[in-house]
């Protein structure tokens, strides 16, 4: 597995729980600085804490549903204040799991803030050419929902699927400026997310061939993917779902 | 819109570091690619009501030529 310096910075979203906890403890680990990002300070001191490396964690506490508009400034300020960013793994992500009768817009717009305008306006300020260092790499976290929608997912999963299409696009734009793009998309993994839904979800798990997934399955995919050994790799959306689909 | 503002807009739609200068040399900046011409068709419309087109940056070698076009 690739090892990292702490001068390769990582930007990662949702870094206080799931898999975002996971990703920034494993890029922690492979001795990369995080820039980890949530809204609760608490959780982030807790996540840096219990770091392999808790010197190399820097914590911004940030709602990435507010003033979307500014976020692109935002990930300038970070490259101003910790240098060139190296990645951006955004797994910031709000579930909906509700069936047409009970679907509201107030509710549904702010999913797909978080879920899809959010990380494209994230990735907006990464891919200018001033705030990103050379071979950088863009994951972002989508879901199986967006590839195999089922009951419930209407809102949920139309935003997964349309940050994938947002995936291919902006990697096309990026692959000349040296930055690959891709997205993972999990089944359900072991998380607060995951457990909070447990009785909406409506799948039987034991027919998961491997069972469900845990978030260092997706970390490790995450390490790969924004390491060299996958400089070939750029637009591809990833399912992780334990052979279920 | 003035002209030191233009510059900086430009500076945002090249994401460049260096210094810009109106009699630049639009080609010799690795910056001047597809998506830089791209965004400046749009900025050249949203801020100005100018449209052009690809055909237009023919004749477009420095960032005065794309000031002229704006009127600026």
């Amino acid at each position: 597995m690739t090892q990292y310096s702490k001068e390769d910075i990582f930007i990662v979203t949702g870094a206080s729980s799931g898999i975002g906890y996971s990703v920034a403890q494993k890029f922690n680990e492979l001795g990369a600085s995080v820039v980890a990002i949530a809204r609760s300070v608490d959780k982030l001191t807790q996540m840096k804490n219990s770091s392999k490396y808790p010197e190399n964690i820097f914590i911004e506490s940030k709602d990435l549903g507010k003033n979307i508009d500014e976020l692109p400034n935002f990930v300038k300020s970070l490259k101003e204040k910790y240098g060139k960013l190296k990645g951006l793994i955004y797994c910031a992500g709000l579930d909906y799991l509700k069936v047409m009768q009970i679907l509201d817009v107030k509710t549904s717009k702010d999913v797909f803030d978080i879920n899809f305008f959010a990380p494209v306006f994230m990735a907006k300020g990464f891919a200018d050419r001033r705030n990103h260092a050379p071979n950088a790499s863009i994951i972002f976290i989508a879901s199986v929902a967006g590839v195999y929608p089922d009951k419930g997912q209407t809102i949920y999963g139309g935003s997964k699927a349309a940050l994938i299409a947002a995936m291919k696009c902006i990697s096309k734009e990026l692959a000349t400026k040296g930055v690959r793009v891709n997205s993972i998309s999990p089944a359900y993994v072991e998380t607060p997310m995951y457990l909070n839904n447990f009785e909406n979800i409506g799948t039987n798990i034991d027919e998961y061939p491997l069972g469900i997934g845990k978030p260092a399955d997706i970390s490790n995919m995450a390490a790969f993917l924004a390491s060299e050994d996958a400089r070939w790799i750029t637009g591809q959306n990833y399912i992780m779902d334990g052979g279920i689909f | 819109m003035k002209r030191e503002e233009f510059l900086e807009q430009m500076q945002d739609i090249l994401q460049t570091d260096e210094t810009l200068s109106f009699d630049m040399n639009l080609e010799d900046l690795e910056e001047w690619d597809s998506l830089s011409k791209m965004a400046t068709v749009a900025f050249l419309d949203s801020n100005f009501g100018i449209k052009t087109t690809f055909n237009d940056f023919e004749s477009i070698k420095t960032i005065e030529d794309i000031a002229q076009k704006a009127g600026i």
